[in-house]
């Protein structure tokens, strides 16, 4: 305990020196940025920017690419709730309920209670990072694929409860998500699946295109339809500002999301876009006003943006004390190491004390930055959707496909992504919900290629779900989440039953 | 029609290659024009790379860039450039439409000759103009640390008491972790149980974890988990042991009677009729790159060897690997 606060003064010693001081804040900076931008998420943007930390000091480089990392999760979040484009992976919750907020005129408070969120979480996070990394670092070893198919499954199944709608409309678009999902090459045998032989489709279809089709680019079309003289969204400036009674209704939202967040972040293989996921549909059954959810439910985003930014930094706990990357961004920063020479691995912190340290530092210094940044800024980003969406809907076309042009240099994403904005459109003119579609993409390669290592470890034995202690809590979740929507409708019914039984014998009786 | 293709992907690549270029323009301000013999690209270089950044062939790549660039082999600033997608084809792809392009090469790793195998594409490396394969890497067989076999020798008579009972934990089908594990039940006769993980990181978590028995590694990667003894080496595939004291006890699968005998390497490659006077240039950069101090360092570092095919064998050899990898993945069942 004391060495480790030790080692943090040495740590806050490397990480305050000027120059430090400047790059965590051109990383925090540059990832606030590359975060909003849709399609070009943290890790996408740290790679792009590698090349530049040639020349850096180690630590330093390493700062700022953090910096990149988790500065990103806090800009995600800006697109999401003002244009409905996730800004990048994680941020896809915060485009469901974020938006709808904004609609209300709420996306002052919808930012803010994301800012306070991700910064509560992140220096939670920290401190974790500083007191407990080692032994948190074996625990993440024990998840593996048994677990992370349990984990998808649980949040597939929650899909269904998403959005105010019919659930058996939202498990039929779920569905859908699954089968966009299929398209690429298998991933347990290499053979292609629904390519079409085209080149373009062997790494399957990304998140990316069919998000910010769907939501994005499909938030665009419908709004041609509107007639020209529409209302722009009124805001009161008082409702900018995050008030005494939305911070009480949210502040358990971002302590549990936060913790779920990390937890999630710390297994190699799940990530911050799937801590997002969890945190969400944690936070619909703890809230007193699960209706509200898919429709603008401020907890719902507090809780979704706590977790993707302790998650970020919940995957450096593997990474630091193993060497083995936790998330994509990790991995970037794993490759910053190589780069510059440092081999990552089990003796990192020891042999490179100043560098983890620093680096550690760095993170509640880079934390303190964002907050300063973005708490002023959200009733000023907020005010920008008093800007008739007919103005604003070119430049989120634009931003929408450069994005995705982005991801991959290649003009087939941006055509990728026109064709699920037009389904996008479809389905809000069927009424059909469009989050399953996502969140089926996003958590389908986990739960099929969980499932089939997991049969192929126990050799064909589906007792493996069982036989692992962590796995069996999970199952009893994921049994748990099927049943207790069952069973509220089962007893609903009865009680409808009784009643018409008792109305019926009543006008017998007369 | 074509002119229009050709300015277009022109501009789109000078666009692309602007933000990053400048950096490096920037360090190199200064560095002069150096080269007076022979014909140089002008402008920026694209060394084009299939994985994302952080990949072994990215991380060498970039290296390389950099190395050329400060000893000052090359003047013009090299921008090693993340194409990914298709398995190495996505990259593969923008290399052979920029015909006689002087400002692009290819990196040349596994995929480029497995991905069109597996694929049943057509083959890539022989419409590439061959520059140089210059980086080789060993792979070593490990095992749990508490696994009952301490040799090579008693792992595979371990394996060969229940068929599929050792599960071994690599990168997805046909990556070279799955043809080494082809290797070892071709020369041993036991049947293995290969999980394919979702790339190599994955693939080594998952082992230690202690989910599977097996995993082959580079040395690179197989030393932190040695020192901290979550693993155990039994073998490596090379036709010698290394020098280093931390893997020269370390016997190859030859010593102990199982011919399996299986690397990685790594090269470049020019875009299809590539000017012979820019083969040259780009040959006598990789040479001078091998004897500098700094290239020498980071092949230690990186547990690799660094043996220079150069241009007028690289054709050659890359067919002879072509052949190597075709012949063992047809054994696998993965060829198409």
């Amino acid at each position: 305990m004391i060495d480790a606060l030790v080692s943090l003064g040495n740590g806050f010693g490397v990480a305050l020196t000027p120059t430090n001081l400047l790059f965590i804040f051109i990383g925090v900076c540059l990832g606030q940025i590359i975060g909003a931008l849709p399609g070009l998420g943290p890790s996408a943007g740290m790679a792009l920017l590698l090349p530049i930390t040639f020349g850096l000091p180690a630590a330093t480089a390493i700062m700022m690419l953090a910096g990149i990392m988790y500065g990103g999760m806090y800009g995600g979040t800006l697109t999401s709730v003002l244009v409905n484009v996730p800004g990048e992976a994680a941020s896809v919750m915060t485009a469901v309920d974020g938006h709808k907020l904004a609609k209300q005129g709420r996306a002052g408070a919808a930012l803010s209670v994301s800012a306070i969120g991700s910064f509560i979480a992140g220096v939670g996070a920290v401190m974790l990072l500083v007191f407990v990394t080692p032994p948190l670092a074996e625990f993440a070893l024990r998840f593996s694929s048994p677990e992370y198919f349990l984990l998808a499954v649980l949040g597939i199944t929650a899909t269904a409860s998403i959005g105010a709608g019919s659930p058996v409309k939202a498990i039929l678009t779920a569905i859908f998500g699954l089968m966009i999902a299929l398209v690429g090459t298998d991933p347990i045998l290499g053979s292609e699946r629904l390519t079409f032989g085209m080149t373009e489709l062997l790494d399957g279809i990304d998140f990316l295109p069919v998000a910010i089709g769907i939501f994005g680019i499909a938030e665009v079309l419908s709004s041609l339809e509107r007639s020209y003289d529409s209302e722009p969204i009124r805001t009161r400036l008082r409702d900018m500002w995050l008030s005494a009674k939305d911070w009480t209704a949210c502040r358990f939202s971002i302590l549990r999301g936060g913790i779920l967040g990390f937890v999630i972040g710390l297994m190699p293989g799940a990530g911050p876009t799937v801590a997002a996921i969890l945190a969400y549909v944690t936070e619909k059954r703890f809230s007193p006003h699960p209706e509200k959810f898919g429709e603008g439910a401020l907890d719902g985003v507090a809780a979704a943006e706590s977790a993707n930014n302790s998650a970020a930094h919940g995957a450096l706990i593997p990474m630091l004390a193993l060497g083995i990357p936790g998330s994509a961004s990790t991995a970037v920063l794993l490759a910053a190491l190589v780069l510059q020479g440092i081999r990552p691995g089990p003796g990192l912190m020891v042999e490179q004390a100043d560098l983890v340290w620093g680096l550690i530092a760095s993170m509640f210094i880079g934390n303190v930055i964002l907050l300063v940044l973005n708490l002023p800024l959200a009733p000023v980003f907020g005010a920008l959707l008093r800007v008739p969406y007919e103005y604003l809907a070119p430049g989120i076309l634009v931003i929408s496909l450069i994005g995705t042009f982005a991801t991959t240099l290649s003009l087939f994403s941006v055509g990728l992504t026109l064709f699920f904005g037009m389904i996008g459109y479809l389905m809000m003119k069927a009424d059909l919900p469009r989050a399953p579609v996502v969140l089926a993409v996003v958590l389908a390669q986990l739960m099929e290629t969980s499932l089939r290592q997991s049969l192929m470890l126990s050799e064909g034995n589906l007792w493996i779900f069982v036989q692992r202690p962590i796995s069996i809590i999970l199952l009893l979740l994921v049994i748990g989440s099927l049943a207790v929507p069952m069973l509220g409708l089962l007893t609903r019914r009865r009680m409808e039953r009784l009643r018409r039984s008792e109305a019926k014998i009543s006008i017998a009786t007369k | 029609m074509n002119m229009t293709g050709k300015v277009k992907s022109s501009l789109t690549r000078r666009l692309m290659l602007f933000s990053l270029s400048s950096v490096s323009a920037l360090l190199m301000l200064g560095a002069g024009e150096g080269y007076a013999q022979g014909k140089a690209p002008q402008g920026p270089i694209e060394i084009t790379s299939g994985t994302s950044p952080g990949g072994t062939p990215d991380v060498l790549m970039r290296r390389v860039a950099k190395i050329l660039n400060e000893e000052k082999i090359i003047t013009n600033p090299i921008v090693v450039q993340n194409r990914t997608g298709g398995s190495w084809m996505v990259a593969a792809n923008w290399v052979l439409n920029k015909k006689g392009d002087e400002n692009t090469v290819l990196t040349i790793a596994q995929p480029i000759l497995t991905t069109p195998i597996t694929t049943g594409q057509p083959t890539v490396y022989d419409k590439l103009t061959p520059i140089s394969m210059f980086i080789q890497g060993d792979l070593l067989i490990a095992v749990q640390p508490n696994s009952p076999a301490k040799t090579f020798k008693e792992f595979v008579d371990l394996a060969k008491q229940r068929e599929r009972s050792i599960k071994v934990a690599g990168a997805q089908a046909g990556s070279t972790d799955h043809m080494v594990t082809g290797l070892v039940e071709k020369a041993s006769g036991a049947k293995l149980n290969y999980v394919p993980f979702d790339g190599g990181g994955a693939a080594a978590t998952a082992f230690l974890g202690g989910n599977v028995d097996m995993i082959v590694l580079p040395p690179s990667e197989a030393l932190p988990h040695v020192k901290n003894n979550k693993i155990k080496l039994l073998a490596i595939l090379s036709e010698s042991r290394r020098t280093e004291p931390e893997f020269k006890d370390v016997p190859t699968a030859k010593e102990q009677g199982f011919d399996i005998v299986w690397g990685q390497s790594w090269g470049l490659a020019g875009p299809p009729g590539m000017d012979p006077e820019l083969v040259k240039f780009w040959d006598n950069a990789i040479q001078k790159l091998a004897a500098t101090d700094a290239w020498k360092a980071t092949v230690k570092e990186m547990f690799l060897r660094s043996q220079v095919v150069n241009a007028s064998q690289a054709k050659e050899h890359m067919a002879q690997l072509h052949d190597q990898h075709l012949a063992l993945l047809r054994d696998l069942g993965l060829a198409k």
